[in-house]
């Protein structure tokens, strides 16, 4: 898949924390919503997904429990902590930012070329 | 899964190893399983919807790994919170049991710090004594102080310490393969001129003491073999760190400056480190070279002592550094082999009274570096060793105690503790949380200890070992470290005790019981602690009752004069020139000064200081065969009030006046002693008395009892004469004082000084410094004991208490049916002091055991007492049972007005 988008390191994590802002969710569900938002274009194989959650987890970000799914099968969820919700605040915003400034940077130097 | 809180709510167990690899392995089958299923249900076959599903998970192995780490490591996360929540926990329900009950907490807490006071104030004095070596030695353990002994031919081995300069030098010289040799020398010397004029220690040194002992100087230089030669020496002094920052504020200008030692004035060229005072347990205000100092010391002393010559003036000490790999006896052989060539070179120069080589028999000894410690240990050390004991067995006793109560509260609390276990609290938890209390409350008292130790070492280096050097305080670190340590173990032990009878606690019972009922295992525990605080506090009573006794023969005993109450005065002239009259003149004028101050009762001129300094003279009787007269007479020249001053006690005739004077008839007073043995038998008044052949005839007009300075000597031969007929150049004064004379030595000392001429400066010593030292370690010894003993017979009396009262509490009911039944109060009474009583008879009976098995140890410690003396066993006996029945009392009386009624009702 030659168009696929290779993540910038680091924002796996900012992305996972993104989805689960919208509610506890398994693993799986975690990768499907990431594939559907992003068109499939996510290179990423699914076990970094769950190092990613792991060490957020680590870190206090996201908390997990054993659930089950509509399909009656135990599955971990995960959620995100008061510590994750303003992590993930802080670093949407400096995302943000820096890539405005980035596409700034780039849409300036397209005019006088 | 459950957050960590409820988890701990419930005290569920944490998951083990295994559990957490088993989630891992599930959610990463999940995964899989989800993926295979969506790639299904988009139409692709179940094995390549697999195989899909595999392929974009990736590594699994890794991945698995990684889960299983970081899941490990969030658990040992959790367990460490939990972990340091439930020790806070059981700090903060410790607090709250002790905050509820404070009598029971104050009860605890003074006990241990008693317990511990008392033994980190010990501690501190046997660690500067025995333990500590000195301050800024490089590698202690290989320097050694050098004691050479010869034997006499018939009286065994002289034990010998002080060596002359000779000695040192041919030692110094002989010696060289297994070590480096130094020597050193301390004493009080006067520093500055005038009214600044101070005695201060000084320390002289050879110049290879520096690179031996290893030390730096903070700033300048030590001094070097070229400052330390014969004939005198440099005059350079390196001064000591406390010296340099009281007298010069410690400013690094110093270097070069003067300062007035004794009668000559050194540069100071640097200073020693902080703490260091050589090998001196005092502090050391300057240190000079050996040379330098000697020449000057012994210049006073006369033209005759040739110190650096004569083998036979024997003052410093020698010290040596064994080199790396040298072992104590290699060097030890070396220098008995330097001694024996020593003695060699002596026998040219000195041949007079020495014997064949092999009869003397020189051997070197090496001791620590520490004089206290031996070869031959000194009396106060060996007390303080003592001591330290007894404070532990004080320390035992006081745990005793303390384990004693925490039964008691274990016991009462055993309601609490059963409901606490019937919601389900472990038993880890609940043994965590007794041993959090008792180490909570050890420490505390540790705490108060440090404080009791603070206090307690003040009073003891104040009033009993006051000339060693405390500047570096007995409340150091390693007495804290040691108060410490010794907290957590009595916390630890302690808090076992109740342990025993919780892990037996069956919960039903005693939340039937409503906390009453004593197992009999747990009463039997209380009373075996009580058994041996009982035999402790008689071991150390008795050993308290011993000391008082040798202290009480000590001080009862007539030495014929009385030290305490007398000081002496002499003057350094320190170069101030003086002809024989104008020193007559000067002491006349102390003497009349002295008379007129505060607290002075008598004061008299004198030459000799008793057992210090002698004039020792073959005395002719006409009509008495000589050789009955060979024994040494002291001739003691006095003035008028000699006697009375002396508080030495007129037997016969009269005593000497201001009537015996140049030109009157000459005449003498003499001692018991040597009255007897010149006229055995006859009345001495009146007959004659010559000082030589051809001496004027003095006759005999009283007699005095005899003086004696140590215990078992026999007295010296005293003939008193009038200080008038045989006038000395000799400034010398006796005072005696209303009060105890070490305390007026200051003012006598500052108002007698005023009068000096040029740099000449006035001593004034209490004569029991001089005469006395040996009284020192028995009222440490009778001072410590005693109050240990008190302390001892206090804790035991509590402990005592505690345990009949409860035990009388428990027993209520018991009681109760008793009076129902119709036993009379006396009988409760009976009934209960037979059982405390019972329990301190078999202590006693152990105790007094002990202290015989003790006895022969201790008796070298006593004077004219009997380690077994029986008065001190059967006093202590019936003061011990005294305070059992006292003890017992109380709660027999309460025993006694039990009212059957509400007794049986309760049940």
């Amino acid at each position: 898949m030659p168009d696929q988008l290779s993540l910038i390191k680091g924002t796996l994590d900012v992305l996972v924390l993104k989805t689960l802002s919208w509610g506890a969710m398994h693993g799986f569900e975690i990768t499907s919503w990431l594939e559907d938002r992003s068109g499939g274009t996510l290179d990423v194989e699914d076990s970094a997904l769950y190092q990613a959650l792991h060490r957020l987890e680590d870190r206090g970000l996201v908390s997990a429990e054993w659930g089950m799914t509509e399909n009656n099968r135990r599955a971990r969820y995960y959620s995100l902590t008061r510590a994750g919700r303003s992590h993930l605040r802080a670093e949407t915003t400096r995302w943000l930012r820096y890539t405005e400034t980035v596409s700034d940077i780039l849409g300036a130097a397209t005019r006088t070329a | 899964m459950l957050p960590p809180r409820a988890r701990r709510f419930f005290r569920l167990p944490l998951r083990r190893r295994d559990q957490l690899a088993r989630e891992v392995d599930d959610e990463i089958t999940f995964h899989l399983e989800a993926r295979a299923a969506q790639l299904v249900a988009r139409h692709m076959s179940l094995d390549d919807a697999r195989a899909e599903a595999l392929r974009r998970f990736g590594d699994v192995d890794t991945a698995r790994h990684t889960l299983n780490r970081s899941a490990t490591r969030r658990e040992a996360r959790m367990h460490l919170r939990e972990l340091v929540a439930s020790s806070w926990q059981d700090v903060r329900y410790a607090a709250r049991g002790i905050r509820r009950s404070p009598g029971f907490a104050a009860a605890v807490i003074v006990t241990l710090a008693l317990g511990i006071g008392a033994n980190a104030t010990m501690f501190g004095v046997v660690d500067r004594l025995l333990l500590r070596t000195p301050a800024g030695v490089v590698a202690p353990d290989q320097v050694n102080r050098v004691y050479l002994t010869t034997s006499n031919g018939f009286q065994g081995l002289q034990l010998g310490s002080n060596q002359s300069y000779r000695r040192y030098l041919d030692i110094a010289q002989h010696v060289h393969t297994t070590s480096d040799v130094a020597a050193h020398f301390e004493r009080e010397r006067v520093f500055g001129l005038g009214e600044g004029a101070r005695e201060e220690r000084i320390s002289m040194v050879s110049a290879s003491f520096w690179p031996l002992i290893g030390v730096r100087p903070v700033i300048g230089r030590f001094f070097n073999a070229s400052e330390d030669q014969l004939p005198q020496g440099a005059p350079v002094a390196v001064l000591g760190y406390g010296y340099w920052q009281s007298q010069f504020g410690g400013r690094r200008d110093v270097i070069g400056h003067n300062v007035r030692i004794g009668g000559t004035d050194y540069a100071i060229i640097g200073v020693t480190p902080p703490g260091f005072s050589g090998l001196s347990l005092q502090s050391v205000a300057a240190f000079i070279p050996l040379t330098a100092g000697a020449a000057d010391l012994f210049s006073e002393f006369g033209p005759g002592v040739k110190w650096s010559e004569q083998y036979r003036v024997g003052w410093l000490q020698t010290i040596v550094r064994r080199k790396p790999g040298v072992s104590v006896q290699a060097a030890t052989a070396d220098l008995t082999n330097a001694f024996r060539q020593s003695i060699e070179t002596q026998r040219e120069v000195e041949p007079a009274g020495l014997l064949a080589l092999e009869r003397m028999n020189p051997q070197a000894t090496l001791g620590s570096v520490l004089e206290s410690r031996g070869p031959r240990r000194s009396q106060s050390a060996t007390v303080s060793l003592w001591l330290m004991a007894v404070s532990g067995l004080v320390l035992l006793m006081a745990c005793a105690n303390v384990a004693n109560l925490l039964i008691a509260r274990a016991l009462r609390r055993r309601r609490e503790i059963a409901i606490r276990q019937a919601i389900g609290v472990s038993r880890g938890r609940l043994l965590a949380q007794l041993l959090t209390e008792s180490t909570l409350l050890a420490l505390l008292g540790g705490l108060a200890g440090v404080l009791v130790a603070h206090w307690g070492g003040a009073l003891l280096r104040s009033v009993l070992l006051p000339d060693l050097d405390w500047s570096s305080g007995i409340f150091d670190h390693r007495v804290l470290l040691f108060a410490g340590v010794i907290a957590l173990v009595a916390g630890l032990v302690t808090g076992l005790a109740p342990i025993r009878q919780l892990a037996s606690t069956d919960v039903v019972t005693a939340l039937r019981s409503g906390g009453r009922g004593t197992s009999l295992r747990s009463s039997r525990l209380r009373k075996a602690l009580l058994v041996v605080q009982g035999a402790v506090s008689v071991v150390l009573l008795i050993g308290a009752g011993l000391f008082v006794r040798s202290f009480r023969n000590v001080r009862a005993l007539d030495l014929g004069f009385q030290p305490e109450h007398v000081m002496t005065v002499g003057v350094t002239m320190r170069g101030t020139p003086m002809d024989s009259a104008q020193k007559i003149q000067l002491a006349q004028a102390m003497l009349e000064r002295a008379v007129t101050l505060p607290g002075v009762v008598h004061a008299s001129r004198g030459l000799t200081v008793p057992f210090s300094s002698e004039w020792t003279q073959p005395i002719v009787v006409p009509g008495v065969d000589s050789s009955r007269l060979r024994d040494l007479f002291y001739i003691v020249p006095g003035g008028a009030d000699y006697l009375a001053t002396m508080g030495t006690r007129l037997v016969s005739g009269r005593a000497i006046t201001d009537a015996d004077r140049v030109g009157s008839e000459p005449v003498a007073v003499l001692s018991q002693g040597a009255a007897q043995r010149i006229w055995p038998g006859l009345n001495p008044i009146g007959r004659c008395l010559k000082l030589g052949q051809d001496q004027p005839c003095m006759t005999v007009v009283g007699t005095a009892q005899d003086i004696r300075a140590s215990f078992d000597d026999d007295p010296p031969l005293q003939v008193y004469v009038p200080i008038a007929q045989q006038p000395q150049p000799e400034v010398r004064l006796f005072i005696r004082t209303r009060g105890d004379a070490a305390r007026s030595t200051e003012t006598v000392r500052r108002a007698l000084q005023e009068m000096m001429p040029g740099a000449a400066y006035v001593h004034a010593d209490p004569l029991e410094d001089i005469v006395a030292t040996e009284f020192r370690s028995w009222r440490l010894g009778a001072t410590m004991f005693t109050i240990f003993g008190f302390l001892a017979l206090l804790v035991a009396a509590v402990g005592l208490y505690s345990v009949v009262a409860y035990d009388v509490s428990q027993r209520t009911q018991e009681l109760g049916v008793r009076v129902a039944l119709g036993a009379s109060a006396g009988k409760v009474i009976r009934l209960v002091l037979a059982d405390g009583v019972r329990v301190v008879a078999l202590g006693l009976l152990l105790g007094a055991m002990m202290a015989l098995a003790l006895a022969s140890r201790v008796t070298p410690l006593l004077y004219h007492v009997s380690g077994r003396d029986p008065i001190t066993y059967l006093f202590v006996v019936l003061v011990l049972m005294a305070v059992a029945l006292a003890a017992s009392l109380a709660p027999a009386l309460r025993a006694s007005r039990v009212d059957p009624n509400i007794a049986l009702r309760a049940e």
